[in-house]
């Protein structure tokens, strides 16, 4: 569990996994039989999802059917380019466990791997 | 007025002349917490000073202004300075017109300084808000409701952190294949000590003076420093946790993208970094304590700083 905002990654994985437009009661039905979970937390849940603008939706009947904005590898690329060369502001804040660096220092290093793995017998 | 010229120039001193010596100071990285400190030190002092300054200044002002264009003058001009000058109309404009462009400018620099921290909360929330919900939650054994741990897909080794509420340390998919347990263990030891030492904080904030106050060496040159010592912070943190051979294995492996096998760094961790680590360790045992009484000597001066020139301002 990781607390508040979980349900929004659990219900968004839902969406992507289930292919195309969603029901609430479609995913609610779904997530019953794995959690203990309100109807009405499914829908609160997914319209917050949509007022954020993760989710579209079309009415058909009475019900919304939903569909992804964007697919989950858009969301994944856009968030690696982010980290990798985003705009200024965002580079600064999130701190790399290894900074970017120029060819010939990354080649250096490569070949202290190379060297150090042929080294030892497999 | 007496007390403001000189503060400002001690702040204008510091600001200008401070980074060599401390660069100088710091840069081995012998212990990266007391240099973070003597940095952040030098930094607090100048603004202290400046902003005292300011506080002597806009006291004048309102005290009187007759009497800020006459004091205005002396310290210009000294005794040189006559009463047909500092009452003449030109004068009087001169100093008006100063006065606005120095709130002006005031105006526009808190605004910078302002947009600039803004605008990195703003981007850090979103992207870690982004991150949550597209990532994998990584279960770390240690489940913390502070921090989440998420996977991303991604063909380049990445591992970071994004501080907010929750604070999110964002892996790649590329990372968890190139990084064996302890070498994870290791770079999730690295980032939850970023997150635990603020250490986004510190480098938001001085990050925010260089955007304020552009080409001021100490805002600018320290926020490299600044930046370089907090990895260090968190490295001895991480090697501590996880072992030097994990720590090393990890940063080799997330900068080439290859696996390195601990093995083949149990064989390095005997040969080449003992000897590398022992080199650097020997003279620092002797000077360790020299080191830590020298920056502690100087972070005294910084803190009395503003004060003694003000003191000697007031008595000469």
């Amino acid at each position: 569990m990781r607390g508040f905002g979980e349900l929004e990654s659990v219900i968004m994985h839902r969406v992507w996994d289930h292919g195309g437009p969603v029901t609430v009661r479609e995913l609610f039905d779904k997530l019953q039989q794995e959690r203990v979970i309100a109807y009405t937390t499914v829908m609160t849940t997914m319209d917050n999802l949509h007022r954020k603008g993760w989710l579209a939706r079309v009415k058909e009947g009475k019900a919304y059917r939903y569909t992804p904005t964007a697919s989950r590898e858009e969301y994944s690329a856009r968030l690696m380019r982010e980290a990798l060369d985003g705009g200024g502001d965002t580079q600064a804040v999130l701190s790399h466990f290894v900074a970017q660096m120029d060819g010939d220092e990354s080649e250096l290093l490569r070949d202290v791997v190379r060297r150090l793995t042929d080294r030892q017998p497999r | 007025m007496r007390l403001a010229l000189p503060l400002f120039g001690y702040a204008l001193a510091l600001a200008w002349l401070a980074p060599a010596p401390l660069a100088r100071l710091t840069a081995p990285g012998r212990d990266p917490r007391l240099g973070l400190a003597a940095w952040l030190a030098a930094m607090t002092s100048v603004l202290a000073a400046a902003a005292a300054a300011l506080a002597f200044l806009i006291r004048a002002a309102v005290a009187g202004w007759n009497g800020l264009a006459e004091v205005v003058c002396r310290s210009v001009a000294g005794h040189a300075c006559a009463q047909t000058v500092y009452q003449s109309a030109a004068f009087e404009l001169i100093l008006a017109a100063v006065a606005v462009v120095a709130a002006l400018a005031a105006a526009v620099l808190a605004w910078r300084y302002g947009r600039s921290v803004q605008r990195a909360r703003r981007q850090t929330r979103a992207h870690g808000e982004v991150a949550r919900i597209v990532g994998r939650a990584l279960s770390t054994g240690r489940p913390g409701r502070r921090t989440a741990t998420v996977v991303i897909d991604g063909a380049a080794p990445v591992a970071y952190c994004v501080w907010g509420r929750p604070a999110t340390i964002v892996l790649s998919s590329a990372a968890l294949e190139v990084l064996d347990p302890d070498q994870l263990g290791a770079v999730l030891a690295h980032e939850r000590a970023h997150l635990a030492g603020r250490h986004h904080l510190l480098i938001a904030l001085i990050r925010g003076l260089d955007t304020a106050f552009p080409g001021v060496p100490l805002f600018g040159r320290g926020l490299d420093h600044v930046t370089r010592l907090s990895e260090m912070c968190a490295d001895d943190v991480a090697a501590r946790r996880s072992g030097r051979p994990a720590l090393a294995g990890a940063l080799l492996a997330m900068a080439t993208g290859a696996v390195v096998p601990a093995a083949a760094l149990g064989a390095m961790s005997c040969a080449v970094s003992t000897r590398l680590g022992r080199l650097a360790e020997v003279p620092r045992r002797a000077g360790d304590l020299r080191y830590g009484v020298a920056l502690a000597a100087l972070m005294v001066a910084l803190a009395l700083g503003p004060v003694l020139v003000a003191l000697a301002a007031s008595r000469a």
